[in-house]
């Protein structure tokens, strides 16, 4: 039976940059905030024209009770003309999409590993889950999310900058390392988002140390609901649409 | 009163003219959360070849102006798989199923014609598909050469009396004179457009914004190209067409509509916006309503050309 899911039309609530780096973009929605994991997305029809074209998708940042929140960067024409948003416009958005992070984990110590877009799934998911260690890498101190965006997370929050402005100095998965060392790695888990090369090292990583876990692994999407086969990921099944049989898959999965 | 939209191609009578581009609406129920299939005239599969495909490695997708670069690659589970699996739920849902078929020689196409021939039951039409612009062998590079084309066709009719559609692309050369020869050869119509091959590049890196140098364009930007060959090939021939190439809303539709087309196949727009397909269908009836016209066959082919028609 195929899921049965949201398309709506909301309305802007607020759209304003919080630092260097993000935008935070909130909505109300009863249907689109129901029962959501951290790692779903939306797809969001950015202008009702036909130019640009596709719908984006975006991470759940943040939903309390019918409040929605997504945090993005400008990255391109489409989040450029998302940014212009003003309160009270609207956006048609379909959503929750996709297959999001375990939240119960047991014993299990979590390790949070984010970095760019992997930033707002895995803040959501802190504030959600008991989390040991929540990673965040960016370049530097610009861009990291104000400390106010982050009263809900239920651990210390680290920082790695590249250049050294804020927190450790070096890439984020050095700083996992150092983590790693600290602990016991069979009683850990790992969850990561963000760019590509850096999951690659977290994966790399967590087979060095025998340390279980799960990726959200994205490819660039059309339709955000697996009809047009654009985002496959290569899994020890097959290829698998990351858009309805990912975005999150666990390392094990992964054929990288 | 509801303007009757029924569309009949050779027999084969269609709730609606509205239906679903190759491979732009998922291999089974991916939209049936969002649309009732049964609501569709049709729906045209993605593509089936004989043996599974893999497709192409990634980046696939890439948006550009006013639409987007695919480079899929076929991409199916093969012609069995699809027999077992998925013609069941096809079956279950009852909609006037149009498969399309793709070989990489003469013989693959024959094979497929035989397979869906035995499947009646479930399978009202194939769409051939001669022109796809992301694999090698059968696709829009090997099928330039006309005999191919043509081998192609002719094994197809050997093999089937359903209705057989060609999917052309002008990337074949003349589509117009293409198309009359594989009418000729005892296809019953004609679908048009694929998508055109088109590049977007990367400045940064200053490759390919897609895994391969070339992606086939789909979307509004291909609209009007597409129009035209559907207004050319119709007025050529008068045969049954399936038009594709970026319809998005009622109004396209009704654009194609008016120049001739038979069948409206929603593609890209889907990726947009999954209900596109019920909306232009509920636009159709609306504009009928407000232009008083109760059968649908009154607007089709009603084009005025810019030679002879009145007032333009």
């Amino acid at each position: 039976m195929a899921k049965k899911l949201s398309d709506e039309t909301v309305t802007v609530l607020e759209n304003k940059k919080i630092n260097g780096k993000y935008y935070k973009l909130a909505f109300l929605s009863a249907a689109l905030s129901k029962g959501v994991r951290p790692g779903q997305f939306l797809q969001v029809l950015i202008n009702e024209g036909k130019d640009p074209y596709l719908r984006r998708p975006f991470s759940y940042y943040r939903v309390t009770g019918r409040r929605i929140e997504i945090l993005y960067e400008v990255l391109g024409r489409g989040t450029a003309i998302l940014s212009q948003k003003k309160k009270g416009d609207t956006l048609k958005v379909m959503g929750p999409l996709g297959n999001g992070f375990t939240v119960a984990l047991g014993k299990k110590k979590r390790v949070l590993i984010a970095g760019g877009v992997g930033v707002p799934p895995l803040v959501f998911l802190a504030e959600k889950a008991s989390v040991a260690r929540l990673l965040i890498g960016t370049k530097s101190k610009l861009e990291v999310v104000p400390q106010r965006e982050l009263k809900k997370v239920k651990t210390k929050v680290l920082y790695a900058t590249e250049d050294g402005s804020c927190g450790f100095r070096g890439l984020v998965t050095a700083l996992l390392e150092k983590v790693i060392m600290k602990e016991d790695p069979r009683e850990l888990f790992l969850q990561t988002c963000g760019p590509r090369r850096m999951m690659e090292v977290v994966i790399a990583l967590a087979r060095k140390y025998g340390i279980e876990g799960e990726a959200s692994w994205d490819e660039t999407m059309a339709c955000g609901v697996g009809a047009c086969l654009g985002c496959m990921v290569k899994t020890k099944d097959g290829l698998r649409r990351a858009c309805a049989d990912g975005p999150v898959f666990r390392f094990e999965d992964l054929a990288l | 009163m509801k303007p009757d939209l029924t569309t009949t191609i050779k027999g084969l009578r269609l709730k609606n003219p509205v239906t679903v581009a190759s491979g732009t609406f998922g291999t089974t129920d991916e939209y049936a959360g969002y649309v009732d299939p049964k609501k569709l005239g049709a729906i045209i599969t993605k593509t089936i070849t004989v043996k599974p495909r893999e497709g192409n490695p990634m980046p696939r997708i890439c948006e550009t102006t006013a639409g987007m670069l695919n480079a899929i690659g076929l991409q199916n589970k093969g012609l069995e798989d699809f027999v077992e699996q998925k013609i069941p739920y096809f079956k279950k849902i009852g909609v006037p199923l149009i498969v399309s078929i793709a070989g990489e020689s003469a013989g693959e196409f024959g094979k497929l014609a035989k397979t869906f021939d035995g499947l009646k039951s479930v399978v009202k039409a194939l769409e051939v598909n001669l022109s796809c612009p992301n694999v090698e062998a059968g696709g829009v590079n090997f099928m330039k050469k006309q005999e191919r084309i043509l081998d192609a066709v002719k094994a197809v009719r050997d093999q089937t009396d359903l209705l057989t559609f060609a999917k052309l692309s002008p990337e074949l050369g003349d589509v117009v004179e293409i198309a009359g020869k594989v009418l000729e050869q005892g296809m019953d119509g004609i679908s048009l457009i694929n998508t055109l091959r088109g590049m977007a590049v990367d400045i940064r890196t200053r490759s390919s914004r897609l895994a391969k140098d070339f992606g086939g364009l789909s979307g509004p930007a291909i609209k009007p190209v597409a129009l035209r060959y559907v207004f050319q090939v119709k007025k050529a021939y008068n045969c049954p067409v399936i038009a594709s190439g970026g319809i998005t809303d009622a109004n396209d539709a009704l654009e194609f509509l008016i120049v001739g087309a038979d069948l409206l196949a929603v593609g890209t727009a889907n990726f947009v916006e999954p209900r596109a397909t019920l909306d232009i269908l509920k636009g159709i009836e609306s504009f009928c309503v407000k232009e008083k016209i109760t059968n649908l066959d009154r607007l089709r082919g009603s084009y005025r050309t810019a030679d002879t028609g009145k007032g333009k």
